[in-house]
């Protein structure tokens, strides 16, 4: 139960103190700590208190890969890793008109320029697997017939000079969280003659641009259509950068009237959609990465929320 | 539990020995917060799997009905959870247009109603049927009456829940 502050949409006080209820009905989700979260300290601070072992905190979430690699070896804290409902994904900018990446060709051969490993590997240390779209293998709604987009940058290049990029800059928008990843993908760009402009969405979006990396996250029951895909391509979506598809929506509707086994059908048929029409320039499911002391035995949520019912102090 | 002495102001039993401290600079830490501390009928496991909650099971009795079975709890201010107190929190999310911060995908149409058959047992009929109902029932938050009559998730800026859930 919350004992002290609040933590609303635009506000929340230096902490939030929440204590268990020792009367719940489910004893394996029945807390036994008293969680705090300080919304003062901040993180750099928190993963050096983590590191140091101090007391002050004991769980850091949503460490960059830049945050978790440079983690100081430590034995009072670690940092622990979780392949969590996640997606780092790049949105191509089809406002206007004319712009080149309204052809799913087009959009298809930046993807095959891409050589995924590498980048995940190089770009963000490895914190993560590269999946064919939005859908973990494994998960519900997972096509076990879709693979990656290969890389073949020589395909990309023919596609790509066709369509009149030859020798471009592409403009890539991020946070500075993934600026390691979008120099990553520029050395894939270079290879075929391709460079690429690194512009931190701190600064604000510019008017126009090529691709803008978004991380998000799959939160619901089993229904990841609606709060992922849904996202980046509905007639809702927040995260759009072009026109509305139909294509996109009649299959979302589809989905909505679905029943049963059809649901999960349904489902793979987006995600097959997506991919077959190179609807964002795929690249990995990154890994959330928290750093956490070694006095407590912390259960990190796929949702990628931080739900601490099942955490615990070791002892 | 037993109680324990500590330099904690107001001398709870709650001390650093049993605290543990956390450092969320997700902007959706108020939704973490929610979820930590109020209940829905159904939530999603740390695999990522839902699991029912205050709904100990559910079933679509055809393609447009959904029955679920709630579970016998108490709420930790003593209130007793039943299926009259489902049916409230679904009369209170309709009170309003969009209610859910994350958009509304996660709405019930205008036209679905919801009715507590007995203590236990609730049907909700979806015109036209949603696959999406159960999705939309994680965002869907039971708290007890104190709750709704004390905040009920009012913006006390705006005087409004929309946007506030």
């Amino acid at each position: 139960m919350l004992t002290e502050g609040v933590s609303l949409i635009d506000s929340c006080s230096d902490r939030v103190v929440m204590e268990p209820n020792p009367t719940y009905w489910n004893p394996a989700r029945r807390p036994t700590v008293r969680i705090v979260y300080d919304n003062v300290i901040g993180k750099a601070e928190g993963i050096k208190s983590v590191a140091a072992g101090d007391g002050r905190v004991d769980v850091v979430f949503d460490l960059t890969p830049d945050e978790a690699k440079g983690f100081p070896a430590s034995d009072k804290g670690k940092i622990q890793t979780k392949f969590a409902k996640a997606i780092l994904t790049g949105v191509f900018d089809e406002r206007r008109e004319d712009s080149p990446w309204r052809d799913p060709e087009t959009r298809r051969a930046l993807n095959l320029a891409i050589d995924r490993q590498r980048v995940l590997d190089k770009g963000a240390h490895g914190y993560g697997r590269v999946i064919s779209a939005f859908i973990q293998p494994g998960r519900y709604g997972a096509d076990p017939g879709m693979s990656p987009l290969p890389h073949d940058p020589a395909a990309a290049r023919a596609v790509l000079e066709k369509a009149g990029l030859a020798g471009r800059e592409l403009v890539f928008v991020a946070s500075p969280t993934w600026k390691g990843v979008v120099e990553e993908i520029g050395r894939c760009l270079r290879e075929i003659g391709l460079s690429v402009r690194y512009v931190s969405d701190r600064d604000g979006v510019p008017d126009t641009f090529d691709v803008k990396l978004e991380w998000y996250f799959d939160w619901t029951p089993q229904y990841p259509v609606a709060c992922v895909h849904r996202e980046f391509f509905g007639k809702d979506a927040t995260l759009r950068q072009g026109p509305e598809d139909p294509g996109f929506d009649a299959l979302y509707a589809k989905l909505l009237h679905a029943t049963g086994e059809d649901v999960e059908d349904v489902t793979r048929e987006v995600e097959r959609y997506v991919q077959d029409k190179a609807k964002a320039l795929f690249l990995y499911s990154p890994c959330t990465l928290f750093a956490v002391s070694d006095r407590i035995a912390f259960t990190a949520y796929d949702t990628c929320m931080s739900e601490l019912a099942e955490t615990r102090i070791k002892g | 539990m037993d109680a324990h002495a500590t330099a904690d102001p107001g001398g709870s039993r709650w001390g650093p020995h049993n605290t543990v401290t956390v450092v969320d600079p997700s902007p959706v830490n108020w939704l973490s917060i929610t979820w930590n501390t109020m209940e829905e009928a159904n939530r999603v496991d740390h695999d990522g799997i839902g699991q029912p909650s205050l709904a100990e099971s559910w079933r679509w009795l055809d393609g447009e009905t959904l029955e679920l079975t709630m579970r016998e709890a108490v709420y930790q201010d003593g209130e007793t959870f039943d299926a009259a107190m489902f049916k409230l929190g679904f009369d209170k999310v309709q009170e309003w247009t969009n209610p859910h911060p994350p958009g509304a995908f996660l709405n019930f149409a205008r036209d679905v109603t919801c009715e507590a058959v007995d203590d236990r047992t609730i049907r909700m009929r979806f015109p036209g049927g949603d696959s999406a109902a159960l999705m939309k029932l994680r965002g869907m938050h039971l708290p007890s009456t104190r709750f709704w009559n004390e905040w009920g998730f009012i913006d006390p800026k705006t005087g409004s829940a929309e946007g506030h859930w």
